[in-house]
């Protein structure tokens, strides 16, 4: 699917491509087709979200290390990309998002698509990650090793709209929003940090930006209602 | 119990960005798991989150980090087969049971935390720290107010994350009831009234910089390093 401002699908495979191609030595020898998966595959195309879930499926069901690999290509430049949007160093991005698409293989059998899609569930594993290592970093003194996240809140299924209409009436809302609010809505996404750098940016003082964060957040609440 | 008062987007937002303060947090949280509203509206800005994943612009990994997970990977399934040795038990120690008066369970959310005591703030009014094991700094606080106790008007530098768990209290904006929620923005002046048919309970917490000449400041004062 072609997103406003979203990467197309050919720049996007390009981008997995070159991943691809880097992860791999000049040379080598292609892989072995349904053996060991030592690196990424060459021939991928960007997954939908069904495909996705089904990747996820086959990692909790069968262990499909094929399976992981190429949830692991799509997703993990992605969780990348946003923790370093949302303030993390490069290095530190990096080793966060490895460990989010670890806990992607060890939590896939939780991972119910009648409750999120594959990119909402693997965008809160992400996100608890960060929430991890920031507070980590806080809690110096942290001897356990293991700081716990709170779960998600439960929900009570029958109040909760089926995750695939969810996921397409909030991709239809973010799609009718202006571009403006649009971008302001992702921007939102990377937190305080990212709020006073566009405030920056864009020369507006932060209580601007904020303000602005609001009346996107009700005019998508509106499309979201209208929809329902 | 219907609830009357819930979370604003932008909180839910923030909760679903990962970027609102511990404390807050598991105010939010307490709220959710009695909110199926607020739940709903968290599910689909985790979806929004979701789409606003999908569309970043790829930023590649180090070469040998897929290698380097499959290596961890392999560890951890070959390290499967063997029995796994239990999970330690949480010390529960620093619970109260008895916090919470007529057998009211302390919310799940809470389960993990650990209570301080009651401790006299004010005429009527006793607040008890509670401690969170991902940041022992967060600034999280059960308050126990006697019934018709007029508390002073007072504003904060953050907002205010109000939720009660007994009795209710009102003020300028409305009732507050056991499952509601109040946020007050820091532009707010507002003057709680707990209602005079018993005592409230709450959890409360504050987000941002403090003003401790603010009410709230004083009655969560006693609980900080300064």
């Amino acid at each position: 699917m072609i997103r406003p401002r979203g990467p197309c699908v050919e720049e996007v495979m390009n981008a997995l491509l070159d991943h691809a191609r880097s992860a791999m030595p000049t040379g080598a020898p292609p892989a072995r087709r349904g053996t060991v998966v030592t690196h990424l595959m060459e021939d991928e195309a960007v997954p939908d979200g069904d495909e996705l879930a089904g990747l996820i499926r086959k990692v909790a069901q069968d262990r499909d290390r094929q399976a992981y690999a190429r949830l692991y290509s799509y997703f993990a430049p992605r969780v990348n990309a946003f923790l370093r949007r949302s303030g993390l160093p490069a290095n530190t991005a990096q080793e966060v998002a490895q460990e989010a698409m670890l806990n992607v293989w060890r939590k896939a059998s939780y991972f119910d698509p009648a409750r999120a899609g594959a990119s909402t569930w693997i965008f809160t594993i992400a996100r608890n990650q960060r929430i991890d290592h920031l507070r980590r970093a806080r809690v110096a003194s942290s001897a356990e090793g293991e700081v716990p996240v709170e779960d998600e809140p439960a929900p009570s299924g029958e109040t909760l709209l089926l995750a695939a209409e969810r996921e397409a009436s909030v991709r239809a809302a973010l799609k009718a929003l202006s571009d403006e609010q649009a971008l302001v809505v992702r921007l939102a996404f990377f937190g305080d940090k990212a709020h006073s750098e566009i405030a920056r940016e864009l020369g507006l003082p932060l209580g601007t930006v904020k303000s602005r964060v609001r009346l996107a957040l009700g005019r998508l609440r509106a499309l979201l209602e209208a929809q329902s | 119990m219907t609830i009357h008062h819930h979370a604003t987007d932008e909180t839910l937002m923030r909760y679903a960005a990962g970027d609102l303060d511990a404390g807050p947090a598991r105010v939010v949280a307490v709220h959710l798991a009695g909110c199926p509203a607020c739940s709903a509206r968290l599910a689909q800005f985790e979806a929004v989150g979701g789409a606003v994943l999908e569309q970043m612009e790829p930023v590649p990994m180090a070469p040998d980090a897929f290698a380097a997970a499959l290596g961890i990977i392999e560890a951890e399934e070959a390290g499967r087969a063997a029995p796994r040795k239990p999970a330690a038990a949480r010390s529960s120690s620093g619970r109260a049971p008895s916090l919470l008066p007529g057998g009211i369970p302390i919310p799940a959310p809470l389960a993990d935390c650990e209570f301080g005591p009651w401790r006299w703030i004010g005429i009527g009014v006793r607040a008890s720290a509670v401690r969170l094991p991902e940041d022992p700094e967060a600034r999280l606080t059960l308050l126990r107010v006697g019934p018709g106790r007029k508390l002073p008007e007072h504003g904060h530098v953050g907002t205010e994350f109000t939720q009660v768990l007994v009795g209710s209290f009102s003020d300028g904006y409305g009732r507050y009831l056991p499952g509601d929620l109040s946020e007050m923005g820091h532009e707010i002046e507002h003057q709680p009234i707990v209602d005079p048919e018993g005592e409230c309970i709450c959890l409360a917490a504050l987000e941002g910089g403090m003003r401790l000449t603010g009410f709230f400041g004083r009655l969560i004062q006693p609980f900080i390093k300064l």
